[in-house]
């Protein structure tokens, strides 16, 4: 089960949109950092997944495990959050 | 969505060319199903500024531009799928696609999938990507403010992105293997950022490595037309050598491609294969351009809808549309 969402954004990041609307579409909440609001966090996404790129989607399990998904990749996203 | 019904038109793609005929298509009461497997909007919605699309005097945000295509085909009730289109059969009487959520049928099929970029194929591209090798600017340029880039490529999308590059980045290495061949209002741009010291332009060098630790990259690794190895001191690379077409999933139908993979169409746009039509970058001939895409979108919409009424002739390639 989802406990919570957490993508990385910025605002040219046409992937990052797409994530958002698959989210939505789906009904499931998220938060979003966007990194050109908060430049301090860009450590933070590069620590949590290894990857300089955006979007970088956080799925928190209810069980605290944690779920990193790199970039816009349905195969990937999609059973992390079902 | 496996399903046994027989779809009046499926396209495969949402970029500029495809969502342009589906606005076209489902006005017509066609009735349209899209696959997308990345962004709506295609490459247009991974570029920051479009300056050269007509109606827009002060330029469209890429995302944006996207954003209202898509309104715009679903206000007619177009229908976008996110999933990939992994193989067609053209055996059968109306094309068969396997896609990632299962396989449709469809009486007309539009291809509109584009192209995607090169890749250098040089050690360290492969191993180091996200982490230092990048393909695209508007998603990954945030993480080099104050850092030093490498840019490989000397076309419009080298320049334009380099350009935009710069607005994080303290310094930009562009790597060309001949000349800069990007349009003139380019150059003309271009050249401000080279006179104030932003970007350094290096002619004649192919990239020959990159090379990097765990900490990501830091060196790329050139060649001049001597055989002469240069290396350039870098935090990250982007890469835009060009672009290869997106149709890897036709390689066993009879939809037939050029040597480069690019799509033959006669002057209805159709392909090889009756109802089977293409548009946009992926096409033959394209202008790789988003207004020219769209434009090639609306043409193939209409002639789709003239395939499927059965009043479709047979174009050749010097014959004259002219309108009744
Ligand atoms: C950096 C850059 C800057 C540019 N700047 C400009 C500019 O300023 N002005 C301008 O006019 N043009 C510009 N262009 C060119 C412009 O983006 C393209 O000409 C235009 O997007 C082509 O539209 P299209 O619909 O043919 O293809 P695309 O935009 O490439 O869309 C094709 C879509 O098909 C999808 N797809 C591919 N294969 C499959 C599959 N098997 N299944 C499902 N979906 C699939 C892709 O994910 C993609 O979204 C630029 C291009 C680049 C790279």
């Amino acid at each position: 089960m989802v406990k919570n969402i957490t993508i990385f954004t910025t605002n040219t990041c046409g992937y990052c949109q797409m994530v958002k609307k698959y989210l939505t579409a789906k009904g499931m909440g998220y938060d979003e950092v966007n990194l050109d609001q908060h430049p301090h966090r860009r450590a933070e996404a590069q620590n949590i997944s290894g990857a300089m790129t955006v979007p970088i989607t956080v799925v928190t399990k209810t069980d605290d495990t944690k779920e990193v998904i790199v970039g816009y990749n349905l195969s990937k996203l999609v059973p992390a959050v079902n | 969505m496996s399903d046994n019904k027989t779809h009046q038109l499926v396209i495969v793609g949402a970029g500029p060319a495809a969502l342009s005929a589906a606005i076209y298509t489902t006005r017509e009461d066609i009735e349209t199903l899209l696959f997308e497997k990345g962004v709506v909007g295609g490459l247009a919605a991974v570029t920051d500024i479009i300056d050269n699309y007509p109606g827009f005097a002060q330029g469209v945000h890429g995302l944006d531009l996207a954003e209202s295509l898509r309104t715009q085909a679903e206000r007619f009730g177009a229908n976008i799928t996110l999933g990939e289109v992994l193989a067609i059969d053209t055996s059968t009487k109306y094309p068969k696609l396997l896609t990632t959520d299962g396989q449709v049928r469809t009486k007309a099929l539009l291809i509109a999938t584009g192209c995607d970029y090169k890749k250098t194929g040089v050690p360290g591209e492969q191993e180091y990507y996200a982490r230092g090798v990048h393909y695209c600017a508007t998603c990954d340029g945030a993480f080099y403010r104050d850092k030093k880039l490498v840019v490989i490529g000397g076309g419009n999308s080298a320049v334009q992105e380099s350009i935009f590059l710069t607005r994080f980045a303290s310094h930009i290495d562009i790597l060309v293997r001949s000349k800069i061949k990007a349009s003139e209002v380019l150059q003309k741009e271009l050249q401000t950022y080279i006179d104030n010291g932003k970007i350094t332009i290096h002619l004649g060098i192919s990239p020959k490595e990159i090379v990097g630790n765990e900490d990501g990259v830091y060196e790329v690794v050139g060649q001049t037309t001597k055989g002469e190895l240069k290396k350039y001191q870098t935090d990250g690379v982007f890469i835009f050598i060009g672009l290869q077409p997106n149709t890897n999933f036709l390689i066993n139908s009879q939809v037939e491609l050029d040597r480069y993979g690019f799509i033959a169409t006669d002057g209805n746009l159709e392909t090889t294969v009756k109802g089977i039509f293409a548009a946009g970058d992926v096409r033959k001939g394209a202008t790789m351009q988003i207004a020219s895409a769209s434009g090639e979108g609306a043409t193939a919409a209409l002639k789709i809808r003239e395939y499927l009424e059965g009043r479709l002739h047979t174009s050749e390639p010097r014959e004259l549309e002219v309108n009744p």
